[in-house]
């Protein structure tokens, strides 16, 4: 008989241990889908609601989303603040129990979003705000019967005019990131899964500035071209390449003969070698103007139809062109979201 | 499997642009002539000239900037005219104006050849001229946008950047004044003009900032509460006779006068509307405090006020800086370093004081023919982007 209630007690510590495992683990798992900003901007908020109301004093939440975070977003910063919330000893009731009630919403302003509480309760209302950096939104593929696949190299807020890779996938060598921007020609090694600059060469100076530059890189001939100026050397030895004005103004890109697909005029476009055992493919951006969001899709056959999905990109594709093997095309475009340039290349996989 | 046949099969063939109509390319070329009308007289160019009204210092303000490459610090153009992407090759006072591309601009030469801008056209001459094809690019009224659309027209609508505000003057104060302008704020059927005046281009305003730029404005109500209007005007004795003043010029702002007029009268508030003298001094953003202490009688008026920058802080900063002179509104200015929650108190600081009443948020409005391309809506305070936009042909159909 003695023995009940010490058994009785043991079982109720283990239960109350494991209810706050699953507590603490439950609150971890919250916390670490968010990023650290987001985080502390909570507990700071946490902080701003604490000191203005009392030590104990019970508050109902209710939270408004009228930003663009996800409803999943929402439910786990919510959770987090009434963590946050207990932890500074305020108790999180029901309404009918609460001493004051707390409106929590998550707008969004020019700068990102905003984490405004509204205290409502006793003569006055008091509202306190935290703000946020908004992340970038990443653009997501699709399924489709071939493929297309955007791997994001390399960005940047100056306007690339191309890049290239050297050495990629050669055993035990490192590989050269090339980027031909309008104000140099930088050289990047491969390091712990980046890229770091090796050396940057500046193009020469006083050349008339180009609305739409365009520029191209010969990665075989250690050959970079643009308008006015033009930088040669090996490439895979950046030490040795220098570059210099030249007198051609000229775009040094080959005008292409423009290609009809699916009734539209398309200049820019890129021909691959067949991949999946066809025969080629031509990869082509969409038509809007370079104020929207644009794609790249697959065209086979002799009156060109779709052959993949489009892939989206978040801003307009600025150049589309073939990589030495035709295996993958590289693609500049410029994110609208971030306003930086971006560097990726696409390439295409079969569906078995 | 199907398309995989299909595609071994086929020779993929590059197939030339044939004879066949085909949608433009994309790639910006360069050349021709963008034909702009703008609905100002502009009598000059002279950066020291003054504009008569409120539509001429935003159209020289507009004009400038493509002249122009610097701006001080007080936002003006500063430099040698040419120095921005197009040089001035013609001027005819009030009439017309053409601009050449600068060669030589920093940024590299604008995409078209020149803008032959024509000046003094009515929006709606210039919403018809649009429809035939006759220009490319034109400013259009918010309240006229939607029937641009309807008749065809390509149109490109901005963020809600542009407040119009009811502003009382700062000649009366006390309590009974407090009164007065809470009963005028709580009667305004803001949903009605922006339903029915605006055409639906643009919302109810309850504060000095839009939701896109501040996120805060759900903390500022914009309903019409008739029964609290009437009960505090009820409390006022003797009963103002309320004159509410516009600017004669502006045909939104004595629309939107007479419809709070009417609003007044449903809560028991006499009041009037009456044309003003063009505020010829403002610039955008700007409003005259010249109504005070004239002939005129004016209780509070309408004034519009364009956002300087998509930043808050920026933005009520100016604002509380050109409202100051006509309310009398006296705040300490907003710190660089201001937290949003600073700029919200600083906000609600003013709305307390009953001096502004916001009444609702407009968009800038264009008009654009089909072979303008790379248009992009300028953000608040951005001039118009007219050196990166291209032709798709260089002669107009």
């Amino acid at each position: 008989m003695r023995l009940l209630p010490r058994l009785f007690l043991r079982r109720a510590f283990i239960f109350s241990l494991l209810l706050a495992l699953a507590a603490a683990s439950s609150e971890g798992q919250a916390a670490a889908q968010f990023p650290p900003d987001w985080t502390n901007a909570l507990g700071l908020l946490a902080d701003k609601i604490a000191a203005v109301t009392k030590r104990g004093e019970g508050l109902s939440v209710e939270v408004k989303n009228i930003s663009s975070l996800s409803a999943a977003d929402v439910d786990g910063l919510r959770q987090l603040l009434v963590t946050d919330l207990s932890r500074r000893n305020r108790r999180v009731l029901t309404e009918s129990s609460a001493d004051a009630a707390l409106q929590v919403t998550f707008s969004e302003s020019a700068d990102g979003y905003v984490w405004i509480a509204q205290i409502l309760g006793g003569d006055k209302e008091n509202v306190v705000m935290v703000s946020v950096a908004a992340p970038n939104h990443r653009a997501s593929t699709k399924e489709a019967p071939l493929t297309l696949h955007r791997k994001l190299i390399w960005e940047q807020d100056a306007k690339i005019l191309d890049f290239g890779i050297l050495g990629e996938g050669t055993a035990g060598g490192s590989s050269t990131l090339i980027v031909l921007d309008t104000d140099k020609l930088s050289f990047y090694r491969s390091e712990d899964k980046g890229w770091k600059l090796a050396r940057a060469v500046d193009l020469p100076h006083g050349r008339a500035a180009q609305r739409d530059v365009r520029g191209r890189l010969d990665l075989q001939a250690g050959k970079a071209e643009l308008p006015g100026a033009e930088c040669t050397g090996d490439f895979q030895h950046p030490e040795t390449v220098t570059c210099s004005s030249i007198t051609t103004t000229a775009d040094p890109e080959t005008p292409r003969q423009p290609i009809a697909i699916q009734g539209r005029s398309v200049q820019d476009y890129a021909v691959l070698a067949g991949t999946c055992g066809d025969d080629s493919l031509t990869l082509a951006s969409g038509t809007g103007d370079w104020t929207e969001p644009d794609f790249i899709q697959a065209y086979g056959g002799r009156n060109p139809s779709a052959a993949s999905q489009p892939i989206q990109v978040p801003g307009p594709v600025l150049e589309l062109r073939r990589n030495d093997g035709g295996k993958s095309a590289r693609v500049v475009s410029r994110n609208l979201k971030t306003g930086v340039y971006e560097a990726s290349i696409v390439s295409v996989s079969c569906d078995d | 499997m199907k398309l995989r046949l299909c595609l071994c099969l086929a020779t993929i063939s590059v197939v030339l642009a044939g004879a066949a109509p085909l949608p433009p390319a994309r790639r910006p070329h360069y050349g021709g002539t963008l034909r702009v009308e703008i609905g100002a007289t502009l009598q000059s160019l002279d950066p020291a000239g003054v504009a008569t009204s409120r539509e001429e210092a935003d159209a020289k303000a507009e004009l400038d900037a493509l002249l122009y490459d610097q701006r001080g610090e007080d936002g003006t153009f500063v430099g040698t005219a040419g120095s921005g992407p197009f040089r001035l090759s013609s001027w005819e006072a009030g009439k017309r104006a053409t601009f050449a591309a600068n060669q030589d601009y920093r940024e590299g030469r604008p995409f078209v050849d020149s803008i032959e801008i024509q000046l003094g056209r009515p929006a709606h001459d210039r919403v018809v001229d649009l429809e035939l094809n006759k220009t490319d690019f034109a400013t259009i009224p918010p309240e006229q946008a939607r029937q641009a659309t309807d008749r065809g027209v390509r149109v490109s609508v901005s963020q809600p950047n542009e407040l119009l505000a009811l502003v009382f003057l700062g000649s009366r104060s006390g309590k009974e004044s407090t009164r007065i302008r809470e009963a005028i704020a709580r009667c305004i059927d803001r949903a009605a003009i922006v339903n029915f005046i605006l055409q639906k281009e643009g919302e109810p305003a309850g504060g000095l900032l839009p939701h896109w730029s501040s996120g805060t404005t759900f903390l500022f109500p914009t309903e019409m509460d008739v029964r609290t209007a009437k009960e505090i005007w009820s409390q006022i004795s003797p009963s103002p006779y309320l004159v509410l003043g516009y600017d004669s010029t502006d045909t939104l702002e004595q629309s939107v006068a007479e419809r709070i007029v009417v609003n007044a009268k449903e809560a028991g508030i006499s009041s009037v509307s009456r044309a003003l003298p063009a505020s010829g001094k403002a610039s955008p953003g700007q409003v005259d405090g010249s109504t005070r202490g004239a002939a005129i009688r004016v209780d509070a008026r309408l004034v519009r006020l364009r956002m300087p920058s998509p930043l808050p802080r920026i933005s009520l900063t100016v604002f509380i800086n050109r409202l100051e002179p006509i309310a009398g509104i006296v705040d300490s200015p907003v710190p660089q370093s201001a937290s949003p929650e600073d700029v919200y108190y600083c906000e609600r600081s003013i709305m307390n004081s009953g001096l502004v009443v916001p009444i609702v948020w407009m968009p800038q409005v264009y008009g654009l023919s089909a072979r303008v391309r790379d248009w992009k809506q300028p953000a608040a305070g951005e001039g118009w982007p007219l050196a990166d936009v291209w032709l798709d042909s260089t002669d107009p159909q």
